[in-house]
């Protein structure tokens, strides 16, 4: 008995912090009604400020520059101290000072703009900013996590308490630490006249504004108090559990959220009592787990204390119901809308041909191979996003587990076609029984769908922003209680699982062969063509009445009530719909994997997943594909840092990723997508108009013999992919482009004088002049563009650059006009665009160059 | 009709939600020391008025003037700053706080000032005296609108909103309550303009009243003068298909 | 018996009484009326007849059916369906789809359907939805979304999208509110109209002239409590109505004495209606 109690004396060490970071949730949602998931980031960061300048001598600032190579440098790394260290007291107040200049800034530039968001955008942001933060240290501070040295004495208590074991005395000074600070903030909110305004502003902010007080000058100190204690916290605390890493500090929010959820987001002293409590209770489980969970019981045993915070927060949202303070504001703005998918079918057939098509050229292309892995890696995530689309974008729940979904789909096939024969690094056999993969595939999604019912349930009671709490420690939950779990999933530590390659009527088509990693075109087949038929799954729904009812349960659950909708039902339809596709996702990343472990579905990856849905448009069906292209190892960061080879740009996909996301969900909160779809349409009607001839096949493409014009432009512009990577007789390469488009035109001509199609009308006058205004409006744009392009393309080596650097110049530029002009006017400018809108996707002429 | 610079001069408001009119061009003046009510039936426009001249609705077009300069509807506390008090339709309380609590979130300026305030609210309303310590969210109906216009009083405002003081407490606690706050303009020479829905209690305490239907002035004139013309307020009241 | 039948319904809010004892009752094909002040607790009664508020005591019957214990979408099936004084549009859904959503009454395996052959669930309620457009004039803007709209038109969808189940009872809360003059008269024809079309209508507005012109029976509510009823008529001349709207002195003495008589009547347990 003594020892349980000595264990839990033991946790309140790491208690301490969670206390103090729960005081700063409580603090911070009192002060700006922000759930504020980047909070142990913000610790993360002052904490590592301190350690690196006590330790190293040297100050990071919290950004990078990412084009390090060039002469113009933005300043990143400051020496302090020559001789490697600097004084202690300096040291912290620096890093207080830091804290505090990130929580005003990540006020002023993110949650202020964001105030009147819906709550999804500032979930959203806010795990923005803890990306951000996490991504921007690992670059700073570097992979070689210290030990930090602790700045109290840490000589052990001998015999402490009479209790016969030796106490660290650093844990004491936490707690001390902890339990003045938590006092000092609760006088603070007890007798001020300031800590009254703020508990006067949470509980009524048109109260607090009609005397007189500014609710986002509250707001802004809150952030810092709430910024500084934690930092100050993770200083005092940070040595006691050993390493230090950016993620693992910001992973302190899921803890942090348990006890200021045990307060109710308003109670300081139940905040902190509760953090204390759930430190204790987990060193206690932590250290006992393997004398208590055994037998029947051990399979618990891995994954036991890091459930704890789920369980408590399930326990705390249920019991308390809806009764916990919502903050309303003035007026809310709504989630963006979500758009009605149209010509599915079509989009679908160009994309599995253009995939089929790339994938076959990138297999044997020396250094461009790396673009088929990417490809892969992109079709699987615009998968996986997908299913974002449906829970959010449709129906408005936030789920931060979608990768640990995916992760049990995963695993489960695998575990359903295990053999036990021994191969490849198992050299530890799993037994299983042997299942074809189709079926093993049916039973890891339908094991993904069971589980994400089971997330769905507590959206029957609760909503938004609380459900992404619940969410992130099931995550964190499955990941330690299943994925990283010997026990059940029978893989020795470390040992990935074994997936089977997957066969088609005899045909391989698998992610790799003998010769080759991860290249082979089929794979790349079979993932578009699940891609497609998953995004016409998802449109269907938008179309029809099922998503009429998720979307009528987003925008309103009270009036959706009173029209007969089952919202219950409802949302947990869109549950099991989202998980369904997350484990079709899963599945499909274990394929692409070979074998699997629990590293390919870290919680993290998870909000990357929303991060980048969201960023991407997280309303509509484009959006959940775009977004795909975005995550690290897709084709845009590849491409990004093939074009730009000193550049790392890979690295940085999260951390684009989490300053893109904030970005976004402040000024254009319905994401990338539109962005895109309208540009298309611009571009596809320039190119229209400066081509004679093409206005009359774009006119006949409204008229009857459509779907037969569909499948000409789609021969043509197959044939012109086809032309452009075959003709290698034609050399340098870079003549292969014009040429093309020279052929193209041509076939243009021939099929619009074939008079099929409407009267062939070839006005060169009309397309002279087309091409004399886009000059006039756009030339300069492109031109500059060009021309940077031009003078930074000895960055790259290869021989292409030449031509293809200043190209992407002049495409950036445009693309960086039409961004202009658009956030401008709402719309992309095009003087043509309502005539455009009638014939809305010329695509095959656009995608060629 | 007056010399003096209005406290509040509203002039050719337009005012709505989400771009939609809801209030369409009415003019309106309050003197110091004044008490004028806005009156009207449910939906006429007249808490939309409210909110804004204290600055929570931007305006649609026109424009609000307060002490002889343009409010301000970006930052809304600053006219709670210059001296605007406006106790809104919801009381908005602060339900977690002590009766104490509230009354000291609304003391501005130093010391003496801050006394002044608090005495003041005592003064008006003795009734809250024994409730300073009392959690605002369990008080009755008629004192958490004592508390709220005593809120309202403690910073000694120039001018005082007053939006539906009798909303859902009995009429003895309204006929009680009204001829406090003609006594507080009297005594403090605050300018109050209220909204009410009882016309005639209203009336006998006002000095001006200005009617209100369908987003339009109908109606305005000295109190006493529309407190004898019942048919004229009865038809904007009840619509012309009942007259 | 009638159609929607309320008896001593009492709606609290933390002890107080938003609804004291309220009897109601709404015949089949007749269109009634339930007028009082401003936070009378008119919402508060369509709330708590609809399933989104508790009834803290009293017995609420649709057509002979027991009321308690039924969630609002399960009422709804039944043949009773409700406007919201702020509307809640779907905002998010073109005209013709926030008519589809109320419209449309799922299986638990639609949506398979949905997916596999899109349009197919659709088909059944076409015409009932079209049906709703027309009533209220709304065809034109049947691919516009709410936002687009003005706000006389948002009003007319929130009407016809309880139309669009085709129920046998519509509560409207406030369909006038925001309305000019000639729109809410315009809305009050169509309101008779429904009762053509066998639906029956509890109405709630503030606009006196409106439910005073198309009204067959009227309740008058205040601090929670029935104070009148009648026909148009008769709750027109009613003195404790008109103090009621204006305050006290207007009649006052008249008032106490008819407050004191109805008082006695409803004690002896004579239904208004």
């Amino acid at each position: 008995m003594s020892e349980i109690f000595f264990f839990l004396l033991l946790g309140l060490g790491m208690g301490s912090l969670y206390a103090m970071l729960g005081a700063g949730l409580v603090v911070v949602y009192k002060g700006s009604g922000v759930i504020n998931f980047a909070h142990g980031a913000l610790a993360m960061y002052g904490m590592f400020t301190f350690d690196t300048a006590w330790n190293r001598g040297e100050f990071y600032f919290p950004w990078r520059d990412f084009l390090p190579s060039h002469d113009v440098n933005i300043p990143v790394r400051i020496t302090l101290a020559s001789d490697g260290s600097w004084p202690m007291v300096p040291s912290i107040i620096l890093a207080l000072v830091v804290a505090a200049v990130l929580g005003l800034a990540v006020h002023f530039l993110v949650f202020k703009p964001l105030r009147n968001a819906a709550p999804l955008g500032k979930v959203v942001a806010s795990l923005g900013v803890a990306l951000y933060l996490s991504s921007v240290a690992l670059l700073n501070f570097g992979n070689a996590f210290p030990i930090p040295k602790s700045i109290v004495p840490s000589d052990p208590i001998h015999n402490f308490l009479g209790l016969g074991r030796t106490y660290p005395s650093n844990t004491l000074w936490a707690i001390g630490f902890a339990v003045v600070m938590g006092l000092g903030v609760w006088c603070l909110y007890r007798f001020t006249t300031f800590g009254l305004a703020t508990r006067a502003a949470a509980g009524n902010e048109k109260g607090a504004v009609l005397l007189g007080y500014s609710p986002q000058f509250l707001a802004a100190v809150n952030w810092v108090i709430a910024s500084v204690l934690a930092t100050a916290m993770a200083i005092v605390v940070g040595p006691l559990q050993g390493p230090i890493t950016p993620m693992g500090l910001t992973a302190l929010i899921v803890p942090a959220l348990a006890a200021a959820l045990i307060g109710g987001l308003r109670s300081i002293p139940i905040a902190v009592a509760g953090g204390f409590a759930l430190g204790a209770v987990r060193t206690l489980l932590d250290i006992k787990k393997q004398d208590w969970f055994d037998g029947p019981l051990l399979w618990l045993q891995d994954g036991i204390s890091q459930s704890v915070p789920l369980l408590v927060i399930v326990a705390v949202l249920f019991l308390r119901g809806h009764s916990l303070p919502i903050r309303g504001s003035v007026e809310e703005k709504r989630l963006p809308l979500s758009p009605q998918p149209t010509r599915m079918l079509q989009h679908a057939a160009v994309w599995i041909v253009m995939v089929a098509l790339l994938a076959n050229f990138w297999q044997n292309a020396g250094l461009r191979t790396v673009f088929a892995g990417a490809l892969q890696t992109t079709l699987v995530f615009s998968i996986i996003m997908l299913s974002m689309v449906v829970l959010t974008g449709y129906i408005g729940q936030i789920s931060l587990a979608q990768m640990s979904l995916c992760g049990m789909a995963a695993f489960m096939m695998s575990r359903m076609m295990a053999d036990g024969l021994p191969r490849g690094s198992n050299l530890v056999p799993v037994g299983g029984p042997n299942f074809p993969w189709p079926l093993a595939a049916l039973v890891g999604v339908i094991v993904a769908v069971l589980v994400g019912l089971l997330l769905g349930l507590p959206a029957l009671r609760i909503r938004g922003v609380q459900l992404a709490v619940v969410t992130i420690a099931a995550a964190i939950a499955i990941q330690s209680i299943y994925l990283e779990n010997d026990e059940l999933t029978k893989l020795r530590a470390g040992v990935p699982a074994f997936i089977k390659t997957p066969t088609l009527v005899g045909i391989d088509i698998g992610a790799r062969s003998g010769r080759f990693q991860n290249e082979r075109p089929a794979f790349a087949i079979f993932l578009v063509v699940v891609l497609a038929l998953v995004a016409y799954a998802v449109s269907n729904i938008r179309r029809t009445g099922t998503g009429r009812r998720f979307l009528a349960v987003r925008a309103n659950e009270r009036a959706a009530a009173a029209a007969g909708i089952n919202v219950a039902r409802t949302k947990l339809l869109a549950f099991g719909i989202s998980a369904a596709i997350a484990g079709i996702g899963g599945v499909m990343l274990a394929f692409k994997q070979v074998e699997v472990s629990s590293a390919n579905f870290p919680y993290l990856a998870s909000l990357a997943v929303l991060a980048f849905a969201y960023l991407a448009g997280i309303t509509s069906v484009n959006g959940g594909i775009v977004g795909g292209f975005l995550v690290a190892g897709a084709l845009i960061p590849v491409g990004g840092n093939y074009l730009l080879s000193d550049a790392n740009l890979e690295a940085y996909a999260v951390l684009f990723g989490g300053l893109g996301l904030v970005v976004t969900a402040i000024i254009h909160p319905s994401g990338i997508a539109p962005f895109f779809a309208g540009a298309w349409r611009v571009m596809g009607n320039w190119v229209c108009r400066m081509t004679p001839g093409a206005v009359t096949l774009r006119d006949g493409y409204g008229g009857q013999r459509r779907r037969e014009l569909s499948v000409v432009l789609l021969a043509m512009w197959v044939g012109a992919a086809l032309f452009v990577y075959n003709a290698t007789f034609i050399e340098p390469m870079h003549w292969r482009i014009p040429l093309t488009m020279l052929l193209l035109w041509i076939a243009t001509v021939i099929a619009a004088t074939s008079g099929r199609y409407g009267p062939f009308s070839p006005n060169f006058a009309g397309a002279r002049d087309e091409w004399a205004s886009w000059f006039r409006r756009y030339g300069a744009w492109a031109g500059v563009g060009y021309v940077l392009g031009w003078l930074i393309w000895p960055l790259r080596v290869d021989t292409y650059s030449k031509l293809y650097m200043p190209l992407l110049g002049a495409g950036l530029a445009l693309f960086a006009q039409m961004l202009y002009m658009q956030t401008r006017s709402g719309e992309p400018h095009d003087e043509a665009l309502t005539d455009a809108e009638a014939h809305a996707d010329e695509l095959e002429f656009e995608e060629v160059d | 009709m007056d010399e003096r610079t209005p406290t509040l001069h509203i002039e050719n408001l337009t005012t709505g939600y989400a771009g939609v009119p809801v209030v369409r061009g009415i003019d309106l003046d309050v003197y110091e020391g004044e008490v004028v009510s806005l009156l009207g039936p449910n939906g006429a426009g007249k808490t939309t008025t409210l909110i804004t001249v204290s600055g929570l609705l931007p305006t649609l077009g026109g424009s609000v003037q307060l002490f002889g300069q343009q409010a301000d509807s970006r930052s809304p506390h600053k006219n709670a700053r210059l001296g605007l008090a406006h106790v809104a339709e919801d009381r908005s309380l602060f339900f977690d706080l002590t009766v104490a609590e509230n009354l000291r979130l609304g003391l501005t300026g130093n010391k003496p000032d801050r006394d002044a305030g608090m005495d003041l609210a005592v003064e008006f309303f003795p009734a809250l005296g024994p409730l300073m310590g009392r959690i605002a969210g369990l008080l009755s109906g008629g004192e958490q609108q004592m508390l709220a216009v005593a809120r309202a009083l403690v910073s000694q405002p120039k001018l005082l909103l007053i939006d539906e003081m009798s909303l859902g407490l009995a009429p003895i606690i309204v006929e009680r309550m009204l001829p406090t706050v003609r006594d507080i303009a009297d005594r403090t020479g605050c300018a109050v303009l209220l909204v009410e829905q009882h016309i005639h209690m209203a009336l006998g305490i006002s000095d001006r009243a200005y009617v209100m239907n369908h987003g339009e002035m109908v109606l305005s004139g000295d109190a006493a003068d529309l407190a004898g013309r019942r048919d004229l307020l009865e038809a904007s009241y009840l619509g012309e298909a009942a007259l | 018996m009638a159609l929607l039948e309320a008896h001593g319904v009492t709606v609290s809010y933390g002890g107080l009484h938003a609804n004291d004892q309220v009897d109601l009752e709404c015949e089949k094909g007749t269109l009634v009326g339930l007028i009082g002040p401003n936070g009378a607790g008119k919402t508060t009664f369509i709330d708590g007849i609809t399933g989104f508020t508790p009834i803290a005591a009293g017995r609420v019957t649709f057509d002979g059916q027991d009321l308690e214990g039924l969630t609002p979408d399960r009422r709804a099936h039944l043949g009773m369906s409700r406007t919201f004084q702020s509307l809640e549009l779907f905002e998010d859904l073109t005209v013709r789809d926030n008519l589809f959503a109320a419209a449309e009454r799922p299986k638990w395996h639609s949506f398979l359907r949905d997916i596999i052959q899109p349009g197919a669930n659709e088909r059944q309620y076409v015409t009932q939805v079209e049906w709703a457009m027309e009533l209220l004039d709304l065809a034109d803007h049947a691919d516009a979304l709410p936002a687009d709209i003005s706000h006389g038109q948002r009003k007319l969808v929130g009407v016809a999208r309880t139309l669009a189940a085709r129920p046998r009872l519509v509560l409207l809360d406030e369909p006038a509110a925001g309305l000019d003059t000639a729109e809410s008269q315009h809305l009050g024809q169509q309101m008779r109209g429904l009762l053509d079309e066998d639906i029956s209508v509890f109405l709630i507005d503030h606009d006196m002239g409106l439910v005073l012109s198309v009204c067959d029976y009227i309740y008058v509510l205040d601090f929670g409590r029935i104070i009148a009823s009648g026909t148009p008529t008769e709750v027109r001349n009613d003195p404790i109505v008109i103090q009621a709207y204006l305050g006290e002195e207007a009649g006052e003495a008249q008032a106490r004495d008819a407050e004191a008589v109805r008082g006695l009547t409803r004690d002896g347990g004579s239904s208004d209606g």
